[in-house]
Parts: C-alpha cells; structure tokens; sequence
C-alpha cells in the first residue's frame, strides 16, 4: 500500500515534466488565413478538404500553453514558451487545413513542411529546413539555417526563396522567381519564367528551365559558378561578365578579353530576335551557357 | 645580366615611387561615364548608379528602422564583425550614416544571436565572415582597378547582402520570440 502511494505521488508530480499530446479540432474558413508559429521542434500543414483546422501532436513539458483559436477568418496557433530556457519547449505539430488557405508559418529551430496547401504561403524559420509544394499562388520561404526546396506545379506564380546557408531549390516552377544564398547553391529546375532573379556569394547557380519570349534572366555571385542550360528557344540580348572566370558559350560567340592586363572575360551577343534580356556576372566563378 | 646591367637597374629602380596611389578617385570617373554616349544594350553606369541609389536607399532604410525600432541592449561586437570599409578608387568611404546604421544592426543581431542555438549562431557568423572576405577580396580587386564597373556592382551586391542578413537574423528571431514569449 506504502508503495502504491509512493508511485502514485511520483506520478503526480512528474506529469509537468512529460510531454503533453495534442488534439484539437476548429472550423474555419475554407479560404482563410492561417498563422502558426512554433518556436522549436516541427511543423507539418497538410491541406485536406475540410473546412477544419485540426491541431495534432505533442507539447514539450516546458510548453507553457498552444494558442488555437479563431477570430474571423483567421485561424491563429501559438506555442506560447517561457521567456527563459530553451528545454522542453519542443514542439511536433501537425496541422490539418483547409486546402485553399493562405498560411504564415514561423518557426525559430523549425522545421517547416507544407504539404497540399493552395494558397498564399509565407513560411520562415531560422535553424531549419523549409519544404513545400507551390500551387497557383505565391510563395515565399526562407530560412537562416538550413535548406529551402520548393515544388511547384507549373501554374505562374511569384517564388521567393532565401537562405544564408543552405542550398534554395525550386522545381518544376514558373512565373517569377527570386532566389538566394550566401553559402549554399541555388537549383531552378525545370519550369518556365518571365523573370528569375538569382544570387549567391559562393554557391553556385543552376538554372536548367525555359525563359520566356520577353523574359529577364539575372545571376549573381562572387565566387560561385553560374550554369545556365535553357529549356526550349531563347529570344534574348545576353551579357555575360565575369572578373577572373571562365565563359563557356554553346551558343557560338566567343568571349572577348575586358583588359589585356586581367583575365576577365565579356560576352554580348543576341540570340534570336532579342526580345527579353540576361545578365550574368561574377567576379571569380565560372559561367556555362546552353541550351538543353 | 652584367654589374652594369644590374647597376642601371638598381638606379631605375631607386627613381620610381616607393608608394604608389591609385591615379583618381573612383566617382568622377562615374559621373563623367554616366555623360558619355550609352553601349548599345548593356548599360552598366545605369546598373551603377541603380546600385549606388539602391546602397543608399537600403542605408536610409536600415537606419530610419534601426531608429524607429525599440534599441536592444548592446551586445559587445565580435572582432570578426567589424565594418570593413570599402574603398572605391583611392579613397571613397562609405558614410558614417551607414556605418552607424551597419554596426547597431550588428548590435541587435548579436543580442538575438544569444538566443539561437549554439550550431545556428556559428552559422550565422561563419556566413558573415564570408560575405566580409568578399568585401575584402572584391576590394582588393579594385585598388587593382577602380573604375571596374563589375567589381563596383560586385560590392554593392556584397554590403546589401550583408545588411539583408543582420536584418533578417535579428528581425526573424526577435519577431517570433517575442510573438511566443509569455
């Protein structure tokens, strides 16, 4: 019996510092906004067709308390943690949504997952992946620390897709894109855009995806190397410049020496009737141009 | 090579500057290009003067946020953070506005470091280096050649990159700390 007290009383106390399981439920509107954030541990919407916002997972013990609530069509979920420490504030949600919502998503170490979601997706974390499927509207999604990969399906919409050091990949996206990284390698792959902004300092660029008749290209880097190879026919006035890098032009012209004191190189040249517009430049990386 | 030889060379030699500054500065150079006639197509003194005026804007931004936003408490700043100053041809130097601007972002982003997990923060600042030894390299390159019109853009594109990422650090952080703080 003194036992049987004893492991009761344990129990008792013990119950704050285990973790807390989740599962709630609220209606909402089927084109709504959702806004989550998440200190640390995951995050996973999923779209379903519900007009439900369903809250599954678990709480650290240090989980002060999860906001979910509804004021008008805005559905808003917070894991509230205290001011101080970091332990057991963890927290592994998933989250069920009404497919066509628009979602504001953050996290500090977070990862963010974003499965089936058709709306409006804005979603950044610090210290962790971002990965989400695109569908006809736009996204945008960065992190500090960590990767960002993107899915799209082909509809036009506007990708912003930023890291410091990570690697940004956009698949199968059209419309326009911008994408960037300091230290990490950016990937457009597939997909056909009226304008791509792309940028790093080291990393290097690919680009293997169509641009359109009167499209803009631009790339960027310090020391990374752009390798561009277009997907169907190019219309474009193309400027290429690099300080100390190789060109590689499938597309015929040479490129021509800057200085004979320098190794730079330039290349301008038109292909087609000259209707959109690329420029690439990097001071110590090397540029590939070519058509697929 | 002959005594003689190596005798007229020393000579030579000794007749030639001991310190050699860079020609000119770099911005007449600009203000006289951006009068001359425009090469068909490329324009690189637009691309010039967009990024000076993109410098610029994001330096008023960054300072008229810096001020309106509460200040945190400053942290110490970390040696490797210091501002590297650029220097276009022989001596043109970022304002003190930026300057200023630049180092009380770098004080915010340190305060929100603290919070970060150790691996986030080494990141952070492994990538500040980073964007700081291309600062360093790309001026290095232009004091080689100052009216290069790729290195100037080069480095602008650098000091944006930089400010971008002390403001998204602390910005990130601080916003959703303080949206989940109780």
């Amino acid at each position: 019996m003194k036992k049987l007290l004893v492991i009761v009383i344990g129990l008792v106390f013990a119950m704050p510092l285990m973790a807390e399981e989740v599962d709630r439920t609220l209606d909402a509107a089927p084109d709504g906004e959702i806004d989550v954030s998440n200190i640390a541990g995951t995050i996973t919407l999923i779209g379903w067709s519900r007009n439900q916002v369903e809250v599954t997972g678990t709480l650290g013990r240090n989980v002060k308390e999860l906001v979910f609530e509804r004021d008008g069509d805005k559905v808003t979920i917070q894991v509230k943690v205290p001011r101080k420490g970091d332990r057991g504030t963890n927290a592994e949600l998933t989250i069920r949504v009404p497919e066509n919502s628009s979602v504001n998503v953050s996290g500090v170490s977070a990862d963010i997952t974003v499965e089936g979601v058709r709306g409006v997706q804005r979603l950044q974390t610090v210290s962790g992946d971002v990965e989400t499927e695109s569908f006809d509207n736009d996204v945008s999604a960065e992190s500090v620390s960590g990767d960002v990969d993107v899915e799209g399906n082909k509809s036009d919409t506007e990708t912003d897709i930023r890291t410091v050091s990570g690697d940004v990949t956009l698949a199968g996206g059209s419309g326009i894109v911008r994408a960037g990284s300091v230290s990490g390698g950016v990937v457009i792959d597939e997909g056909e855009f009226s304008r791509a902004d792309l940028g790093t300092v080291n990393g290097d660029v690919i680009f293997r995806a169509g641009l359109r008749k009167d499209g803009r290209f631009s790339a960027e880097t310090v020391n990374g190397d752009v390798d561009v190879e277009y997907t169907g026919d190019i219309s474009a006035r193309i400027e290429i410049e690099t300080f100390n890098g190789r060109i590689r032009n499938c597309f015929g012209p040479e490129p021509q020496r800057t200085s004979k004191y320098t190794p730079g190189l330039e290349l301008s040249f038109t292909e087609g009737s000259g209707d959109g517009r690329v420029e690439i430049s990097t001071m110590n990386g090397g540029v590939s141009l070519c058509k697929k | 090579m002959t005594d003689i030889n190596d005798d007229k060379l020393l000579q030579a030699a000794a007749q030639l500057d001991r310190e050699i500054s860079p020609q000119r500065d770099l911005w007449p150079g600009i203000a006289q290009a951006m009068h001359a006639p425009q090469r068909a197509g490329w324009a690189p003194m637009f691309a010039q003067a967009a990024a000076v005026v993109l410098l610029v804007g994001a330096s008023s931004a960054i300072t008229y946020v810096a001020v309106r936003e509460p200040q945190p408490q400053l942290a110490q700043i970390a040696p490797a953070l210091v501002f590297e100053r650029a220097s276009f041809g022989s001596n043109h130097e970022l304002g003190d506005e930026f300057v200023d601007a630049r180092n009380a972002l770098v004080a915010a982003m340190n305060v929100e470091l603290e919070k970060l997990l150790p691996t986030t923060r080494a990141d952070v600042e492994a990538n500040l280096e980073l964007i700081q030894e291309a600062i360093y390299e790309i001026n290095q390159a232009l004091e080689q050649e100052p009216d290069n019109t790729l290195l100037q853009q080069r480095l602008l594109s650098a000091y944006r990159e930089e400010l971008t990422l002390l403001r998204r650090v602390s910005g990130l952080t601080r916003d959703i700390m303080m949206r989940n703080d109780i």
